[in-house]
């Protein structure tokens, strides 16, 4: 399912996003510090928490794990009232942050351990968090044990030394460097158990030359770095010294081989080994009575040990497959590149403002009707709307990446809660904004969590409703009308109305009488603290979950609707709109002013006749025998009324609405990028955004679906206006 | 932009330093801006309207590239929306709103000068008769040939101001 590198992949972006969870958790910290009371930021510590608990959880970084479950409960008992912040508390929660920091930090990529873990400090500050808890300490179960098959592997235990020898050339002193100082930097790495000076190479003292270096190194280091962190130490000496680096645990031949290149003498070397405990003298002698028993010429000392049966082959590769490894990660790491975002968007920013200048440098050479210079602005101009168009692209990832760790997240959780489940993924290839992407992962993670934990029904469960014991879960994105459509949909057994509303009431956020619709009971979910688990598990029930979700579709300015029936699934589906990103839109006119409409919502255009609207703003034609409603843009905007004859009519639709826009002129298609109109437009209806058109005018964006409400809420309004005149009318008689 | 986060009415912050501001003019009378504030001066060229918006905000335009709002400061003061001219300015300003950095365009009659004004020069604003509202004035600065008021950016540009004009200006249309 996933490989290795996949997975190594997979952590990389955990690291980062743990960082990211680490940082904002110190900011909420920090405003807590100034304000102890403030509820937004005891939210947002316990939801970072809680999703780096999340997401170290997949990754089965069990020490990270029990002590953010640790932090998590006192964030929760905080949050719920029972316990009150003090700034004593909040230097040890920052102190904690730290840790937690450290821990990360340590983690390794490859074999996916938390190295060296610090398991005594984290019970320091474990208990004396409890401990200014006060009374609270008896509620906080203490940390749990490392496990056995847990045991971290520490660098100093359990592995052997590093050997390295250096030889340096005469001119070291003379190029300033000091071997001194590598070797202090080299202690940064691990521990050097043994190093010996070798000063053979001393003449007299009277053919010394005092600037020369005529001194060799042999050092024993013990370290869980890699073979190239450790020459990096030495990177800029490599050019003065002989540098030999021998992995820990090396065959014995490979320190025969050692021995041999040294240019010193066999014994001398071999002396040095056994003193720094990597040779027994035992090993030593064999190795050299056997090297030198060979016959002539010699073989390869590896080889002679192997079929002397002395070292396995496997021990012989072992060490340098390692260095393969950490070659190929390099490779493929530098086939990517990290950019910051507002880099692209100033390039993005940039080439449209080129493609203006460009069209306007074609513009000159028309008038001036010189073909060569004519032909040679095309060419500019047809480059420049490659780059365009690549520039555009930058920004736009398929979601197959954050699709793909699902996988993981769907295997660990359904094992722990020992059900079986099958992963469907579809649309993996749909674009999206990098932007996007990175904020919906989040999101994604607790609504696949709780549907594995709440909506799929364990397998006798299953069984006994009549569906198959494998349950399903599937994750789906398309494109929609210019919005992104991201499903998460599972086979279990829905959502339960009746306990939703029961939960509501309890919790006070509905009245029991309030007479809900299917749907209103459904959103309910979504509100902050609202959860229907009765056991609080590992993986969710906080009631955190949903309102992280919530809140993070709210700022990519999305929706999310819930569809459920009963015994048979449940799906969520989220809308998001491609801001920031590139939309197909349809550029119309309205006397001078441009507007574009989303390509997606246009289903056909036709010429108006010249029946007038009812009431002038609005009405209906007929279109094909049935009725179309309408609306003439202009007078809808307040624009100055149009002096065109012959208008238009775009016909548009979302779902199953449908309505006419009556406009001047139609354009054609065009492919812009969507530029945020800003905080004074924030409360703006009808339009979305703008866009610089290729003459540099500024278009505006139109949205539908928030077009569509209005008109709704237009037609509300005057229909309850009505009903209350007939109200009137009604109780006149009785009085 | 250290002006710009003053409370209103209190001028006398910057003790004995004398502070750069842009003077312009609309209609009749002289204003000035914290140079701070100011990041260029553009001509007055073409506006995309944004309906349903108060008649103050003038729509949109496009700076390099960046859509940027137009605020025309007469029809924000009261007065009748301005009629370009050859005189005619978009004062770029970038300031704070809602913690954001917001780039803003102003449209104004004309440029004047760059003032140096102290602090000493400052008078504060008269209960009434200075033609705009009295909140929307940091101080009067003194000069040989009359007045310069000192606006507030802050509150010609209250985003709670404009919030509720635009809920109305929606509604009415």
């Amino acid at each position: 399912m996933l490989n290795g590198e996949q997975w190594s992949q997979l952590l990389q972006s955990f690291l980062e996003e743990g960082g990211d969870l680490l940082k904002q958790a110190e900011e909420c910290l920090l405003v807590l510090d100034g304000d102890l009371a403030d509820e937004e930021a005891i939210n947002g510590l316990f939801r970072a928490m809680h999703t780096l608990k999340g997401s170290a959880g997949l990754f089965s970084l069990t020490p990270v794990v029990a002590f953010t479950h640790q932090l998590e409960s006192l964030l929760m008992a905080v949050r719920d009232g029972e316990r009150s912040l003090t700034p004593n508390l909040i230097s040890l929660m920052l102190r904690c942050l730290d840790e937690l920091g450290s821990m990360i930090g340590r983690i390794n990529v490859e074999t996916g351990a938390v190295e060296g873990n610090d398991e005594v400090l984290q019970t320091q500050l474990l208990n004396a968090l409890a401990a200014e808890m006060g009374q609270g300490s008896d509620s906080l179960p203490t940390p749990t044990a490392p496990r056995e098959g847990q045991v971290q592997r520490a660098p100093a235990t359990g592995e052997g030394a590093w050997h390295i020898s250096l030889r340096f050339s005469p001119d070291l002193y003379r190029n300033g460097f000091d071997p001194a100082a590598f070797v202090r930097y080299l202690s940064r790495l691990g521990e050097i158990t043994h190093l010996e000076v070798l000063d053979e190479n001393l003449p007299d003292f009277h053919q010394m030359d005092p600037e020369a270096c005529y001194l060799g190194m042999e050092i024993s280091l013990r370290s869980a770095s890699s073979k190239a962190e450790i020459e990096e130490v030495f990177e800029f000496i490599l050019d003065f010294c002989k540098l030999r680096i021998l992995p820990p645990e090396s065959s014995l031949s490979d320190y025969l081989q050692l021995i041999r290149e040294l240019p010193e003498t066999d014994e001398r070397i071999g002396s040095i080994l056994v003193a720094s405990g990597l040779l027994t003298e035992h090993e030593l002698n064999t190795g050299l009575t056997m090297q030198a028993q060979g016959e002539e010429p010699r073989a390869p000392l590896g080889s002679v040990l192997v079929e002397a049966g002395m070292v396995a082959p496997a021990v012989v590769n072992a060490a340098l497959e390692k260095q393969q490894v950490v070659r190929e990660r390099r490779a493929q790491e530098s086939s990517l590149i990290k950019v910051a975002a507002h880099k692209l968007d100033e390039l993005i920013n940039l080439v449209g403002e080129l493609v203006i200048s460009a069209a306007g440098a074609q513009l000159q050479a028309r008038a001036h009707g010189h073909s060569d210079f004519i032909e040679s602005t095309q060419v500019v101009n047809r480059h420049v709307e490659q780059i365009r168009e690549a520039a555009l692209k930058l920004r736009m990832i398929e979601i197959g990446d954050t699709f793909n760790r699902f996988h993981r997240v769907v295997r660990d959780v359904s094992q722990e809660l020992g059900k079986k489940i099958r992963l469907e993924v579809r649309g993996a290839d749909t674009e999206l904004d990098k932007s996007v992407t990175d904020k919906i992962a989040d999101p994604l993670t607790h609504l696949v969590r709780n549907a594995i934990d709440h909506g799929i029904e364990s397998a006798e469960e299953r069984l006994a409703a009549g569906k198959p014991a494998e349950g399903h879960l599937a994750l789906n994105a398309y494109h929609e009308s210019g919005m992104i459509v991201i499903e998460v949909s599972d086979d279990g057994r829905g959502l339960n109305t009746a306990r939703i509303r029961q939960k509501a009431i309890d919790k006070g956020l509905i009245d029991p009488n309030a007479n809900l619709s299917e749907h209103d009971l459904h959103m309910l979910i979504f509100a902050a603290g609202f959860s229907t688990a009765d056991s609080v598990s590992n993986l969710s029930g906080r009631g955190v979950g949903m309102d992280v979700v919530r809140s993070a579709i709210d700022q990519l300015r999305g929706t999310v609707e819930i569809e459920s029936r009963p015994g048979l699934g449940c799906t969520f589906r989220i809308r998001l709109p491609l801001t920031l990103a590139i939309i197909e839109g349809f550029l119309v006119s309205l006397g001078g002013e441009y507007f574009v409409i989303p390509l997606d919502m246009v289903t056909e255009c036709m010429e108006l006749g010249d029946q007038p609207l009812i009431d002038g703003i609005y009405g209906y034609l007929n279109l094909r025998g049935k009725p179309l409603p309408c609306i003439d843009l202009s007078a809808h905007f307040d624009l100055p009324a149009s002096a065109v004859r012959r208008r238009n009519i775009v016909v548009v639709s979302q779902g199953r609405q449908q309505a006419g826009l009556i406009v001047d002129q139609l354009h054609g298609e065009l492919q812009t990028v969507i530029k945020p109109l800003g905080l004074l437009f924030q409360h703006l209806q009808g339009i979305s955004g703008s866009t610089i058109l290729g003459s540099g005018q500024v278009a505006l964006i139109l949205d539908i679906p928030s077009l569509f409400r209005q008109l709704q809420a237009l037609v509300d309004t005057g229909a309850s206006e009505t009903r209350s005149v007939q109200n009137r009318q009604e109780l006149l008689p009785r009085l | 932009m250290s002006n710009a986060v003053q409370p209103s009415g209190a001028y006398g912050g910057l003790a004995g330093h004398s502070v750069q501001h842009l003077s312009f003019r609309v209609r009749q009378a002289r204003y000035a801006l914290p140079i701070d504030l100011v990041r260029e001066i553009i001509e007055y060229g073409e506006i995309t309207t944004v309906p349903m918006m108060p008649v103050f905000i003038h729509g949109v335009i496009n700076l390099r590239g960046n859509v940027v709002p137009v605020l025309d400061l007469a029809a924000r003061f009261g007065f009748e929306l301005t009629v370009p001219s050859k005189r005619t300015c978009i004062v770029i300003i970038e300031l704070a709103l809602d913690d954001q950095q917001q780039r803003i365009g102003l449209v104004v009659d004309a440029v004047d000068a760059v003032l140096d004004i102290a602090p000493g020069e400052v008078e504060p604003p008269p209960p009434f008769g200075a033609g705009i509202r009295t909140d929307f004035i940091l101080g009067m600065a003194r000069s040989d040939n009359g007045f310069t008021i000192i606006l507030d950016m802050r509150r010609v540009l209250s985003l709670d101001d404009i919030r509720q004009l635009s809920l109305a200006a929606a509604q009415g249309a």
